[in-house]
């Protein structure tokens, strides 16, 4: 046994390694690199997490959830309304102002965004004791339906959350990308414990066969309800890492294009794939940036607003038609994977146990 | 006492009866054969013990309480597991995370505690690590550990299936269909499975089969069904020279 | 709330009611045949409208001409859509087609933005549906009067397709049971291409008229009206055509009567349709009108 001891100790440093350099390489980016590009390392960070969050309900525990957008605006509004100061909201809710409690509160951003990702989970509990009860497209359309009443509701509830106007003016810490980048390593990190844990092995039971998996003593209804709240929580956290990152949210911007946008990138990665997941965001992130220049014309292309979604929706069909699987499958790069490449084995395909 | 018992268990489907009157009793540590022609309602008979169906009539009596229609994960909770007429394996994930993933309904450690791997939940995993690569052990299946489970052949899917349901320790066992596309031998070998099995981890088995061989070679008891209607119970060898089974079984000469 | 004002909101429920069950009709069909949320259906509307538009302004077409060119024009089009990015998927997992779907639909809004921008047009003014005419003290467009009518009139000729014609009886085979269908012979290419076909053209129909009584046409025009038609299929029950009029009347006349009664809740008026939704799913799944399935272990 002690040999696994020391295959364990040996990932784990490598691992720490991993995450060590991975923040140099981040303190050397947010110092040279150009503010751009610093926010687009952000949003591919906050994405990672948003397609793991929809990922662990969609892609691990199969059930088809389209209701990430809602859970993201009660985190992006919790966090952003309790982080603004108290001149902002005056200047925000100009037209109704805010409710009193809430007129001089400013927190500081972690307990702020924590508390956005713990009500988002509340939140998936409510809309996840009725929905779940559902399968397939008809759980689809619920949990859509239920973003889009969120979404309503916010844009309603002028006191609260100022309506369509949005609000304005939310901080971000400095050095923002220690956040983003720490939020994610976190996500991941949690993602792979859960996953290989047994708990995830009860979702991936579910994903599998719900008949079996009940028939194996696995209460779904408590799984499909755990994973979905963990996945409502982390969409929170996601969503108020963005809306404070943007500065500026409202409640258009969490329409159900949103969801849709984070699903393609949970499906271009693989669904039940996490490195497919991180991949998969990075790479969708940058391509959306890089491809702003359609939108805005560049050397003789002339500008065509709407083209970059155009292209986007183009490469969206073509991976869905001829690669359905995904860059990843449903398969992980694990170190173990690496090594044996390294040792000319074939590689024998071993669970990553962090 | 009997450890399960089906009291005048009845089904209907709308105009359809499924099963009608049906009457179990079995005690510890036996082995009871369920046949009869396709569709005469014996896996309905599993479907309503695990607590799929609902029946329309009658009572599911286990080890004194009354389990009629329970929620089915509660049911193998309590001790009464199952294989399927076809094979419901968990196909994407490996051999070893079948039997594992069996062994989840008696975790006690919280999906937090789990993830973070505080110590209680390292020991519990460990225990369940062991506790299921014995078993593979026992139906021979330890060397196919990390394969993915739908890569395995047939014969070995079924083994698999009853490793996992054993996994759920389990007092009661349902197969259904086990030497289903089995060769003579592992037919052979099946039944001395199935008598070490319950010699070893004490179980009731109640089987449906339709390979004659291994039902009259194992079963210590037999009950016969044909259009939902209970028509013999017996030994072997009643069951055997029984006329009614006979002509359930090939029809009436007269018809030919 | 006067007399008065009730009957001209129930009329304009009836107007709406109408559109949203022409357009839940093809929803329906789609899902009967093909498990599918065809997401892409809303943006046929827009598709027809823009056709519409475009063959009287930029064409100077008579409307008489615009419209059924409009209407073939888009229903070729779905048919199209359904050869190129649904068939092939149709072994895949389900979440394949769907997310195909969705790419159909951002691609149509998206391709539709680049075309003719995002600003919204004005749909032409035909006189002879924008006409208004007073009933008492309730004003009611021409418009209203032939919407509800081409409704039911479609309606009629759909429904003597499906269960009294031998086509009609193919689509509810393959609606029932697709793979036993295949064997007994059934074209299903056939059959769904003209299914999609059927659901388009009445989409197409139903984004004409929709541009005549609400006349901003825009990208995005087809996509809340698009989900709300395919809630309105589910209210009704999926997969069944009297269920989709049943439920776009429900929701049509629901939508505009709960404002009328409480003007204070116009904001949530979209978020109406969801809660409706919500609440069929969780107490009859299957629909005011719909059949259940079991499955078997």
């Amino acid at each position: 046994m002690s040999d696994n001891k020391n295959k364990k100790l040996i990932k784990l440093l490598i691992g720490a390694g991993i995450i060590v350099l991975l923040f140099f390489i981040l303190f050397l980016c947010d110092y040279f690199l150009n503010t751009y590009i610093v926010t687009v390392l952000n949003l591919g960070a906050i994405y990672i997490i948003l397609a793991l969050s929809l990922n662990l309900v969609n892609g691990f525990t199969g059930q088809f959830s389209l209701g990430h957008a809602g859970f993201m605006a009660v985190g992006a509004y919790t966090c952003g309304i309790l982080t603004m100061s108290p001149e902002y909201k005056a200047l925000n809710f100009y037209i109704t102002p805010i409710v009193p409690f809430l007129r001089n509160v400013q927190w500081p951003f972690l307990p702020a965004l924590l508390l956005g990702g713990i009500i988002a989970a509340i939140a998936g509990i409510i809309v996840g004791v009725p929905a779940l009860r559902l399968k397939g497209d008809y759980l689809a359309i619920a949990t859509l339906g239920f973003s889009e009443i969120i979404r309503v509701v916010f844009t309603n509830t002028r006191s609260l959350t100022n309506g369509s106007l949005g609000i304005k003016g939310l901080p971000m810490p400095e050095h923002p990308i220690y956040w983003t980048f720490g939020a994610a390593v976190i996500t991941v990190i949690f993602m792979c414990l859960l996953l290989s844990s047994s708990y995830g092995r009860a979702f991936k039971a579910i994903r599998e066969d719900e008949t079996a998996a009940q028939a194996m003593g696995i209460s779904l209804f408590k799984h499909k309800l755990l994973s979905f709240t963990i996945s409502s929580f982390l969409a929170g956290i996601g969503g108020g890492l963005l809306g404070n990152l943007l500065g500026t949210i409202d409640p258009n911007m969490f329409k159900s294009a949103l969801t849709f946008n984070i699903l393609l990138i949970v499906v271009l990665g693989g669904m039940g794939s996490i490195t497919g997941s991180i991949i998969s965001a990075i790479v969708v992130t940058s391509l959306m940036e890089a491809m702003r220049f359609l939108d805005e014309g560049f050397l003789f292309i002339p500008a065509l607003p709407g083209l970059r979604m155009v292209v986007f929706s183009l490469l969206l069909m073509l991976v869905i038609l001829f690669y359905p699987k995904g860059i990843m499958g449903n398969k992980e790069i694990s170190v173990n994977r690496l090594l044996n490449i390294f040792k000319n084995k074939s590689g024998r395909k071993e669970e990553a146990k962090i | 006492m009997s450890l399960l018992e089906l009291n005048h268990i009845t089904l209907k489907f709308g105009g359809l009866v499924a099963v009608s009157d049906f009457n179990l009793s079995l005690k510890e540590n036996e082995i009871v054969g369920l046949i009869g022609p396709n569709g005469a309602g014996k896996t309905t008979c599993f479907n309503i013990i695990t607590g799929v169906y609902k029946p329309t009539y009658g009572t599911v009596i286990y080890k004194g309480r009354n389990i009629t229609g329970l929620r089915q994960d509660k049911i193998t909770k309590l001790g009464i597991a199952r294989t399927f007429q076809n094979i419901r394996l968990f196909n994407e994930l490996t051999v070893l995370e079948n039997v594992l993933i069996a062994n989840h309904l008696h975790i006690r450690s919280n999906f937090l505690s789990a993830t973070l791997r505080l110590p209680h939940y390292i020991k519990e995993e460990n225990k369940m690590y062991e506790k299921s690569m014995a078993l593979l052990k026992d139906v021979n299946l330890d060397n196919f550990a990390h394969e993915k489970s739908s890569s395995l052949p047939y014969g070995m899917q079924r083994r698999l299936e009853i490793a996992r349901a054993l996994a759920t320790e389990p007092k009661v066992l349902l197969l259904d269909e086990p030497a289903a596309g089995m060769n003579p031998n592992e037919s052979m070998a099946l039944m001395d499975f199935v008598r070490q099995v319950r010699d070893k981890y004490n179980v009731t088995v109640l089987m449906i089969e339709h390979h004659m061989q291994v039902v009259m070679g194992v079963c210590e008891r037999i009950l016969v069904l044909d259009y939902g209607n209970t028509i013999a119970k017996g030994t072997p060898d009643e069951i055997q020279n029984n006329e009614k089974v006979i002509e359930a079984y090939l029809g009436v000469e007269d018809d030919a | 709330m006067t007399l008065t004002i009730l009957l001209q909101q129930l009329t304009n429920g009836i107007a709406l009611g109408s559109l949203y069950a022409l357009i839940a009709i093809g929803y329906t069909m789609v899902y009967g045949v093909l498990r599918l949320i065809n997401f892409a259906h809303g943006d046929i509307i827009m598709v027809a409208a823009y056709i519409s538009y475009f063959g009287i302004f930029a064409f100077h077409l008579e409307w008489w001409i615009s419209f059924p060119i409009a209407i073939i024009i888009t229903t070729l089009l779905g048919m199209l859509i359904e050869k190129t990015a649904y068939r092939p998927l149709r072994s895949s997992p389900k979440i394949s087609i769907m997310i195909s779907a969705i790419g159909v639909s951002f691609l149509l809004e998206n391709l539709a933005t680049v075309l003719f921008t995002g600003k919204p047009k004005k749909f032409p003014n035909i006189k002879l549906f924008t006409d208004v005419v007073n009933i008492g003290d309730v004003s009611i467009q021409h418009i209203i009067f032939y919407i509800p009518t081409v409704t039911i009139l479609l309606l009629v000729l759909l429904l003597f397709l499906i269960n009294k014609t031998k086509t009609g009886m193919a689509m509810r085979a393959v609606a029932k049971d697709f793979e036993t269908s295949k064997l007994m012979g059934i074209d299903i290419n056939k059959i769904i291409s003209l299914t999609f076909g059927i659901g388009s053209a009445l989409a197409a129909i139903g984004g004409i008229m929709w541009g005549l009584r609400y006349p901003q046409v825009q990208p995005t025009m087809g996509m809340t009206p698009g989900f709300k038609c395919f809630i309105a299929a589910v209210i009704g029950g999926i997969g069944n055509i009297t269920g989709a009029v049943v439920g776009g009347f429900l929701l049509g006349i629901g939508e505009i009567l709960i404002i009328a009664i409480l003007p204070e809740l116009s904001g949530y008026r979209d978020a109406f349709a969801f809660v409706l939704l919500i609440l069929i799913l969780l107490l009859k799944p299957t629909g005011i009108v719909g059949e259940k399935i079991a499955e078997k272990v």
